[in-house]
């Protein structure tokens, strides 16, 4: 294997292994709320074994050992709750907390491209050391399956278990047989279009291909038993499978909710569980997405050339009507198409929400308050880098309003509250561009005498003026910062990142002794690149990363000037590791200066293998960048990308440099214009 | 600075009738001139625009404003004028037409005024030809002209898609 395809491989486990935690925390929520209230919940216990195996099989093939480590005793703690009817005592749920967060700090180390550390010796002997209470008497008992014996016996024992499992966790175990005919085919029916129509609406255990007498039904002698679990009717399961009703039976009705009962133990080997369930679904880098969203901004450039040739065409008298009408349609389809390729960025804004609980939990847990979490995500979506972003400002109002708006249990009683406290998230889709994503809790409200004391100046009335305080750097209302949120950030990350970052907006609206809501709105979309800063004649341009082949000091004894040609600036030619290029002056190119002026630093651009240079005072810094695109026909220029803000609140130019090579070279005449 | 007008528009009238609507006056080079209000979006103060090479002369720049980025004409130039000079009164109307969002650079922004149908009078040819002035509307001693705000932004002059 190369060290390329390890890399790959290793993405991909990223990937998969952060998906198995999620669901991981999620499960260990679900259990950890059903623990409290003394109650065992046996599906997500299985759900979490499932997750657990499958981190550990994935991270044993990228030898991550820790995480096996880590993984395997988490496992053996859930296989045995699981013989005990699902079973967990809290404190066993809370280091099987402190396990996940030790495995995803080891999935990041490794996505940081650093070694994991070892697992935490108290760690592991705390995962040794829990012995699972069983919950009751066990009695071994579960569904029994209607199979033919002829059936069951080409059945391996764990897509048995498979069958059993699923009846067990309410589903339906169903046979159906679907027979190949000439007939069948031509109404698109195969056994392979068969198997993924049910795909989508059941669980294929299993296909077996079975020699029946020929028939004017199976004329090919050969009939499938199809064994499913699903949810869904006979019916909708004939018609997926293009049989009759009555070829569809049922093997087993689906078990009562467990109370107690025990499905068997779940089958370490099973090679099924470990696949994941998800169908319908590609996982593809961020990176592809980018490459196509390059292509489309390519796109969009030639077809500004092109309107500007229908133009020069149009008034050399050709009557351009019908090509005008092409370009219309055209320009539309760009539209569809660029907004298409950002919607596969899109993740729901209910995958955002579902990491506050874990958070909360924490934060209930070190600040002794009690809190109810209404969270409302509705169906609205975001992009995965507006998400990435956001996350830590909602993180930060969450143990904001815990910490320091929720009043104690006591004090709440006094005051004629409920004793639990409420925090409320909401993500509202506002219109297609935009997402306003709310915190609110009904706790004492922003204490703006405190602020005020604190910050040794008045605030101006109103919450507008409150949220600007409250926004000035370092402010803490607490005088003994607690571990939760007297670290990290502050409210002026919360606004930077909202407002400067995302091009967002923030705002508060407070309540004394009722509560605080703050209001985030930021855009669906947004493009995110590693950039370059670069300074000419005492303007900031940015320009990615991936524009620049190399950035160079210019010796002044290696530039040469080109002989001038009638009417046009001179180029200068640079020779950089025996190769002959023309140097552009950056600012020269973008009309800021008639003559050119001498370059200290240049960066190395190819196009189509072509190299070219731009001279230009300096390179100022390299970071990551918000592009938003220029999308206003008045500032649609070859050459320049978009805008960003660097932070200073005013947009700053983002060049094309590749594009601004071909107008430099046809400015400077290098090139046949 | 930010004004918020969205509130303020007129409330739908019966279509032919002599109905009030809310206009934002403002002034460029020594001209008062006025767009409906259900056409501005909001008028901001002016702190610079970052300028963008290779675009219409009479293009400031791009500013920032709520974290969308817009082009902003100067009026001024637009009208065939010379660049005025800085002042802390200049204001940045912004408009909206169909889909694009361009903010005009005036020099100040005055009021809103609202108008009778009745009180619009067609544009003298002079002013007419240039096409940016829809109608004039005599205001006290001042004639406003009702501006073109999409002739203004260079709708039909332009390619504008993409």
């Amino acid at each position: 294997m190369t060290s390329v395809d390890l890399k790959e491989f290793v993405n991909a486990y990223l990937g998969e292994a952060e998906e198995q935690l999620r669901i991981s925390n999620a499960k260990l929520l679900e259990i950890d709320a059903a623990a409290r209230r003394g109650e065992a919940h046996p599906r997500a216990v299985r759900d979490l074994f499932r997750a657990v195996h499958t981190v550990k099989g994935l991270s044993a093939m990228v030898d991550v050992d820790a995480v096996v480590a880590i993984s395997h005793r988490m496992e053996s703690i859930l296989r045995s709750a699981d013989r005990h009817g699902g079973h967990l005592p809290v404190s066993a749920v809370d280091v099987l907390l402190q396990a996940a967060r030790a495995i995803e700090h080891r999935v990041r180390e490794l996505a940081e491209d650093k070694a994991p550390s070892p697992p935490p010796p108290a760690l592991l002997e705390s995962l040794d050391a829990i012995g699972v209470r069983a919950g009751g008497a066990s009695s071994t008992s579960g569904a029994t399956l209607a199979i033919d014996p002829s059936l069951s016996s080409k059945l391996q024992p764990f897509e048995l278990d498979l069958l059993v499992r699923g009846v067990n966790d309410g589903r339906r175990a169903l046979r159906a047989d679907f027979r190949p005919s000439p007939v069948q085919a031509e109404r698109g029916f195969s056994i392979n279009t068969v198997r993924e129509r049910l795909g989508a609406i059941a669980e294929v255990v299993k296909t077996l291909p079975m020699a029946v007498p020929p028939t004017e039904n199976a004329p090919g002698g050969l009939s499938f038993a199809l064994l499913l679990l699903t949810t869904v009717s006979d019916e909708e399961i004939a018609a997926a499978a293009g049989v009759e009703l009555s070829d569809v039976t049922t093997l087993a009705a689906p078990a009562p909710p467990s109370t107690g009962d025990v499905a068997p133990p779940v089958d370490e080997d099973d090679g099924e569980s470990v696949l994941p369930q998800r169908r319908n679904i590609v996982r593809v880098s961020v990176a592809r997405l980018d490459d196509a969203m390059e292509h489309i901004s390519t796109l969009v450039v030639t077809r500004s050339r092109l309107a500007r040739a229908v133009a020069e065409l149009g008034q050399t008298g050709v009557n351009t009507r019908a090509l005008a009408e092409i370009m219309r349609d055209n320009a539309r389809q760009l539209r569809d198409l660029r907004a298409a390729v950002l919607r596969i960025r899109l993740v729901p804004a209910a995958e955002l929400l579902e990491r506050i609980p874990l958070i909360l939990r924490g934060v209930e847990r070190e600040g002794g308050r009690s809190v109810r979490l209404v969270l409302d995500a509705g169906t609205a979506e975001l992009d995965k880098g507006v998400a990435e972003r956001i996350f830590p400002a909602l993180v930060h109002l969450v143990r904001n309003a815990v910490d320091h708006a929720i009043e104690p249990p006591e004090e709440r009683k006094r005051l004629g509250k409920p004793e639990e406290g409420t925090l409320t998230l909401r993500c509202v889709a506002r219109s297609n561009a935009e997402l306003e994503l709310s915190v609110s809790d009904d706790g004492r409200g922003v204490d703006r005498a405190a602020v005020a004391q604190r910050l040794r100046h008045e605030i101006p009335p109103g919450d507008a003026a409150l949220l600007d305080a409250l926004c000035e750097p370092g402010l803490s209302t607490r005088d003994r910062a607690t571990t939760t949120s007297g670290r990290g950030m502050g409210m002026d990350i919360v606004r930077r990142v909202v407002v400067d970052q995302l091009g967002g907006d923030l705002s508060m609206a407070t309540s004394s002794g009722i509560g605080t809501i703050f209001m985030l709105r930021v855009p669906l979309t947004l493009s995110i690149v590693d950039t370059f800063t670069l300074e000419c004649l005492g303007e900031r341009f940015v320009v990615p990363v991936s524009n620049v082949d190399e950035i160079f000091e210019v010796d002044a004894t290696r530039v040469r000037r080109a002989p001038s040609q009638a009417g046009r600036p001179s180029p200068s030619v640079v020779e950089r590791r025996g190769e002959v290029m023309p140097l552009f002056d950056l600012a020269g190119t973008l009309g800021m200066r008639d003559r050119d002026a001498r370059a200290r630093q240049a960066v190395l651009v190819r196009r189509a293998g072509e190299a070219f240079a731009f001279g230009l005072d300096r390179v100022a810094g390299q970071q990551e960048s918000v592009v938003r695109p220029l999308v206003d026909p008045l500032v649609q220029i070859r050459g320049v990308a978009g805008a960003t803000d660097l932070g200073d609140g005013r947009p700053t130019l983002v060049l094309d440099l590749v594009a601004l090579g071909a107008s430099a070279a046809t400015l400077y005449g290098t090139r046949a214009a | 600075m930010t004004t918020e007008l969205a509130s303020y528009s007129a409330p739908g009238a019966p279509e032919g009738g002599d109905e009030l609507a809310l206009y934002v006056v403002f002034t460029a080079n020594g001209s008062d001139y006025a767009l409906p209000a259900e056409t501005v979006l909001q008028m901001e103060s002016f702190e610079g625009a970052t300028a963008v090479p290779g675009a219409p002369p009479f293009v400031a720049g791009v500013v920032q404003i709520r974290g969308r980025v817009l082009p902003v004409v100067d009026l001024r130039l637009r009208f065939g004028g010379t660049p005025g000079e800085r002042v802390l009164d200049n204001r940045i109307v912004v408009g909206q037409h169909g889909e694009r969002v361009v903010g005009l650079l005036v020099d100040s922004a005055r009021e809103v005024v609202k108008l009778r149908r009745s009180e619009l009078k067609p544009p003298p040819p002079l002013v007419a030809s240039a096409g940016f002035v829809r109608a004039v509307a005599q205001i006290g001693p001042r004639l406003v002209m009702l501006l073109d705000f999409a002739r203004v932004i260079g709708e039909e002059q332009l390619d504008g898609v993409v």
